[in-house]
């Protein structure tokens, strides 16, 4: 190793100047747009406005009740897909046969284009040509308008992003629970611990730091989702399902990019800020 | 018997899984064949014998589908080339030199990933448009390079990081200089990790809609703005958005399967490693 301690640099310079001018730079422009009242249509009467495009924001009720959604949709599918991947990880563990078996299936909605995945679903829940109120009323429960009912409509975003994520968290959490030692599960079994108790005492434990990092990245992609919004619902009925994203969108297009700006600004703090504080309790997971 | 019992739980289970994740498949797939009255029957039909193929018709010549598919194809292969070259000078940086901070800027790249994509579409847009960058493939290209890198540069890590350095000394015994070494040894003993590091990069770009939406028009339009198009004033034409959406599916479907046993690395980037 340390023959080759000098010389790196000329391998990463590419890579890392590209990184700087197409990532970073846009990003540090976007502060500066922030700061002006700025609209495409109008470009004569871009004028410094300071943080008046933040402050006009923050006491949007709008903004309030978009990060609401976001903060819902968040919450609702990642415990969602935690929970069913969790369970389908412990009840797969030990079952090699079966587990190839549905393997290739269950990573087809990880790779389908999100905007497919949304067709799919406007599909599935549409109130006429769709399966889902018909096999309800089937069994006797009349269908409500899926996708016009303010609630239902979140519901349906919400079974969407299950339906493409579970299988992530569920093969996430089996790599973690196949690799975990044997010896523990034996030795628990010796002991006469039932298999609620192991999962309970020892898989469980063993587990947290593997789940963690899953629920991480996927609060961090659901918190982004931007496609099956824009597909499914348009953040509609009305605004009902307008994330902060649609709302972003929303505004870029009316052509207000200084406005736009601040709210993406906004955005990335709050991400940086979440990312922080899972980190920190990352780093805990790890040393405890 | 107890046995049998067991195992009939996990395989019911099983069964389970498979119809949640395939019944939205089949009734897109079983739409894309249908009359748009064949569509409203009650009860539904799963089958229609004989299929009708005239959404597929419809789409394929009436829509200039074939345009958007090489649009889509073009981009992609950019980005895999881009992020390939970028990803794998940068990846065997970080493999066979150590230097200080290395760890830093590792994260750092990691990092790019939590940027909610959104941040980027003002000064995107405003950059490509000062640029003359607006509906060209280029300018799709270097949005979903940097898109693609950071996870390019952790995949390709793991993999050179296989690559046992016996070879290349061997190489240097040889007097080849450490770039022929690079391109002509570690390259191709990397060769099937680079595959799917490349189809992950791939697949970033055939499947991206947000910046798509923002940075393309009618010459370089992808597939996923073409199908959230079907979206008309008139209410969405059903049978050809589906038969839309299968033709831009089949190469993920491909792709996923080539993929298999190496998803949960790819997908966490190396996270779960930890």
């Amino acid at each position: 190793m340390e023959r080759y301690a000098r010389g790196g640099l000329p391998w990463l310079a590419p890579g890392i100047a590209f990184l700087l001018l197409i990532d970073l730079f846009p990003l540090a422009y976007a502060v500066v747009i922030s700061l002006y009242s700025w609209w495409l249509v109008r470009p004569s009467d871009t004028r410094l406005v300071g943080l008046g495009n933040y402050a006009g924001l923050v006491t949007d009720p709008q903004l309030a009740h978009d990060t609401a959604v976001s903060a819902v949709f968040m919450a609702g599918a990642v415990s969602l897909e935690l929970v069913a991947g969790l369970f389908l990880a412990v009840v797969f563990a030990r079952r090699a046969r079966i587990f190839d078996l549905v393997r290739p299936v269950i990573l087809l909605p990880l790779f389908i284009t999100p905007v497919v995945s949304g067709t799919m679903w406007r599909l599935m829940f549409h109130p006429d040509l769709g399966i889902v109120n018909y096999y309800l009323r089937r069994i006797g429960i009349a269908g409500p308008p899926w996708l016009s009912d303010p609630g239902l409509a979140m519901v349906a975003l919400v079974l969407l992003d299950a339906w493409r994520t579970i299988p992530f968290m569920f093969l996430v959490l089996h790599a973690g629970i196949v690799s975990q030692p044997h010896e523990f599960f034996e030795a628990a079994m010796v002991d006469g611990a039932g298999s609620w108790q192991t999962f309970w005492h020892i898989t469980l434990p063993l587990l947290r730091y593997i789940m963690v990092v899953a629920v991480l990245i996927r609060a961090m992609d659901a918190f982004r989702e931007f496609d099956i919004f824009y597909v499914v619902t348009s953040g509609g009925p009305g605004t009902a399902t307008e994330t902060i994203q649609m709302l972003n969108y929303r505004i870029f297009g009316f052509g207000r990019v200084g406005l736009a700006s601040a709210l993406s600004t906004l955005t990335l703090v709050l991400v940086a800020a979440m990312s922080l504080a899972l980190l920190r309790l990352l780093g805990r997971e790890r040393t405890a | 018997m107890r046995r049998s019992a067991r195992a009939a739980g996990p395989a019911l289970l099983a069964a389970v899984v498979l119809a949640w994740t395939l019944i939205p498949l089949v009734w897109m797939l079983s739409a894309s064949v249908k009359t748009e009255l064949q569509l409203y029957l009650r009860p539904p039909r799963w089958l229609v014998v004989p299929p009708v193929w005239d959404a597929y018709r419809q789409v394929l010549f009436q829509v200039p589908f074939a345009q958007y598919f090489a649009n889509s194809l073009v981009v992609a292969a950019g980005t895999t080339a881009g992020a390939m070259v970028l990803g794998a000078l940068a990846a065997y940086g970080f493999s066979r030199f150590a230097f200080r901070g290395a760890a830093t800027i590792r994260f750092l790249i990691l990092m790019t990933r939590m940027v909610p994509r959104i941040a980027l579409v003002v000064p995107y847009f405003l950059m490509m448009l000062r640029l003359g960058l607006l509906d060209t493939y280029t300018g799709l290209i270097l949005a979903y390079v940097s898109f693609a890198l950071p996870f390019t540069i952790w995949l390709m890590i793991g993999f050179f990081d296989e690559v046992p350095r016996d070879v290349e000394e061997a190489a240097f015994v040889d007097g080849c200089s450490r770039y022929r070494a690079f391109r002509d040894v570690v390259l191709p003993l990397a060769a099937p990790g680079l595959v799917v590091t490349g189809i992950f990069a791939f697949l970033l770009s055939w499947n991206e809609f947000l910046f798509a939406l923002i940075l393309s028009g009618v010459r370089s339009k992808t597939l996923p703005v073409v199908i959230a198009g079907f979206n008309t004033d008139v209410g969405p034409l059903y049978n050809e958005m589906s038969a839309a959406a299968v033709l831009v599916m089949i190469p993920t479907v491909i792709l996923t399967l080539v993929l298999q046993r190496h998803v949960v690395r790819g997908l966490t980037l190396g996270a779960v490693k930890g």
